[in-house]
């Protein structure tokens, strides 16, 4: 019965549809300014259409430009910490010390990571089968995001930097003092700087970098912005950092290891 | 003897309109048509097929021998035909139709008439403003038009109602 009443209905509607579009089609011929609304109106409404589906293959994309723009951001990465060890290398062979340099740089994804614990941890999609190695650190480009602390096959499990059992010596400025710098325990990106001696000069905003003193991780890697400082036990600075590492984000990232590592631990024993 | 009436009156009204597509053109806030009321007031049972093409013809004529651009009258006036049925169940309820009955002032209420009338000139306007226009004017200007047309299109529809009534009753 239904489909008896539809018929005629999807008809009526086609033949009002055909004289609506002869009606265009006429008005088309004979009016130049509705030819221009028209055919700007066509032209608009294409625009959409393609636009929409322009944007829904940019973003089935996204994933394959992410990993892309992941492999060149190591490379880059590696490039300029390769720069940063050569002026280091010119630098301190006009003062005939010993240079620190030569890292070994792999890109690895972050597979699995917590946030919300004060001991957090991270796991990477590579093992030591990819040349992961204990003691290395992991890096992005905008700092430090922890350090490995075992590693499989194909897993390497790390301390985050929201831990709060790792510290990582840092640097406040370009020639500052350098001191232990250690997650908040509260916020997303915030850190402390502990041990800053009170004689050292400092201006909030500064920016706090990686020293190279800890041996994991490059130095000069930006770490975030210092803000206000308390001085404690009337001896030290302890400075507020707010980081640029994104934790919430963090996906690709690189793993460093110092290949001189276990040479220097040697003198230390 | 009635229908032959009625399609009799149809015809001069359509004269009369092109007529006032032609000469009636004192200001351009206001276009008056007659031919959404035409439409309104087919006999129910003509088949709506059949109106579908009648408003295009009759679109398409006053079009082709008036000043106008061939194709809008047409443009607006098939829409009316295709609601046509629409309006006179929402104004009139389902009876109207399913008797196939003819509704005029006398035993409907002018009230009721006018909300048709209302109704099918607003839709016809609108069409044939916003294509008439085609995004050279204001809205203000299109809503003024079309506010000026739509009362002076209703009270002359009334009036060629009221002349298709009594034509037809001879």
């Amino acid at each position: 019965m239904k489909r008896q009443l539809l018929l005629p209905r999807l008809i009526l509607l086609a033949v009002f549809l055909l004289l609506e579009a002869a009606s265009l089609y006429l008005l088309n011929r004979n009016a130049e300014l509705q030819r221009t609304w028209m055919a700007q109106g066509a032209h608009g409404f294409m625009e959409k259409v393609w636009g929409v589906s322009q944007s829904f293959r940019y973003y089935s994309s996204l994933a394959e430009t992410n990993r892309q723009l992941a492999q060149e951001n190591f490379l880059l990465q590696e490039q300029l910490l390769h720069f940063q060890a050569q002026l280091r290398d010119q630098y301190t062979e006009k003062q005939k010390v010993d240079s620190l340099s030569g890292y070994g740089l792999i890109p690895a994804e972050v597979i699995k990571i917590s946030r919300n614990k004060q001991h957090n941890y991270l796991i990477l999609n590579r093992g030591y089968q990819d040349g992961i190695q204990e003691k290395s650190g992991i890096i992005t480009r905008n700092g430090v995001v922890g350090i490995i602390d075992a590693v499989s096959e194909h897993r390497a499990f790390a301390f985050s930097f929201q831990n709060s059992d790792i510290s990582i010596s840092a640097r406040l400025g370009n020639e500052g003092s350098s001191g232990l710098l250690v997650w908040d325990g509260i916020h997303d990106n915030g850190a402390i700087l502990k041990e800053i001696p009170l004689q050292n000069r400092y201006q909030p905003g500064d920016t706090v970098f990686t020293s190279g003193h800890s041996l994991l991780f490059p130095p000069d890697i930006p770490l975030g912005v210092a803000g206000k400082a308390k001085v404690v036990n009337g001896a030290t600075h302890e400075i507020a950092v707010t980081l640029f590492q994104d934790f919430s984000s963090v996906r690709f990232v690189t793993v460093v290891h110092n290949r001189d590592l276990e040479e220097i631990e040697g003198f230390e024993l | 003897m009635k229908r032959n009436a009625f399609w009799k009156a149809y015809v001069l009204l359509l004269i009369a309109q092109l007529i006032i597509s032609n000469y009636f053109r004192f200001t351009p806030y206001v276009m008056l048509s007659i031919l959404p009321v035409m439409i309104l007031s087919v006999p129910i049972r003509v088949n709506r097929f059949a109106l579908l093409l009648l408003a295009f013809a009759s679109g398409l004529l006053v079009d082709w021998l008036s000043e106008g651009l061939l194709g809008l009258n047409a443009l607006a006036l098939v829409p009316v035909a295709y609601a046509r049925d629409s309006v006179l169940r929402v104004v009139f309820g389902n009876e109207l139709i399913a008797r196939k009955e003819d509704f005029s002032v006398n035993s409907n209420g002018i009230a009721s008439v006018t909300m048709a009338i209302v109704m099918v000139q607003a839709l016809f306007l609108i069409i044939y403003i916003w294509v008439d226009s085609a995004g050279s004017r204001t809205f203000l200007f299109n809503l003024v038009r079309f506010l000026a047309s739509l009362v002076a299109g209703v009270l002359v529809s009334l009036l060629t109602l009221n002349a298709l009534a009594s034509e037809t009753r001879r």
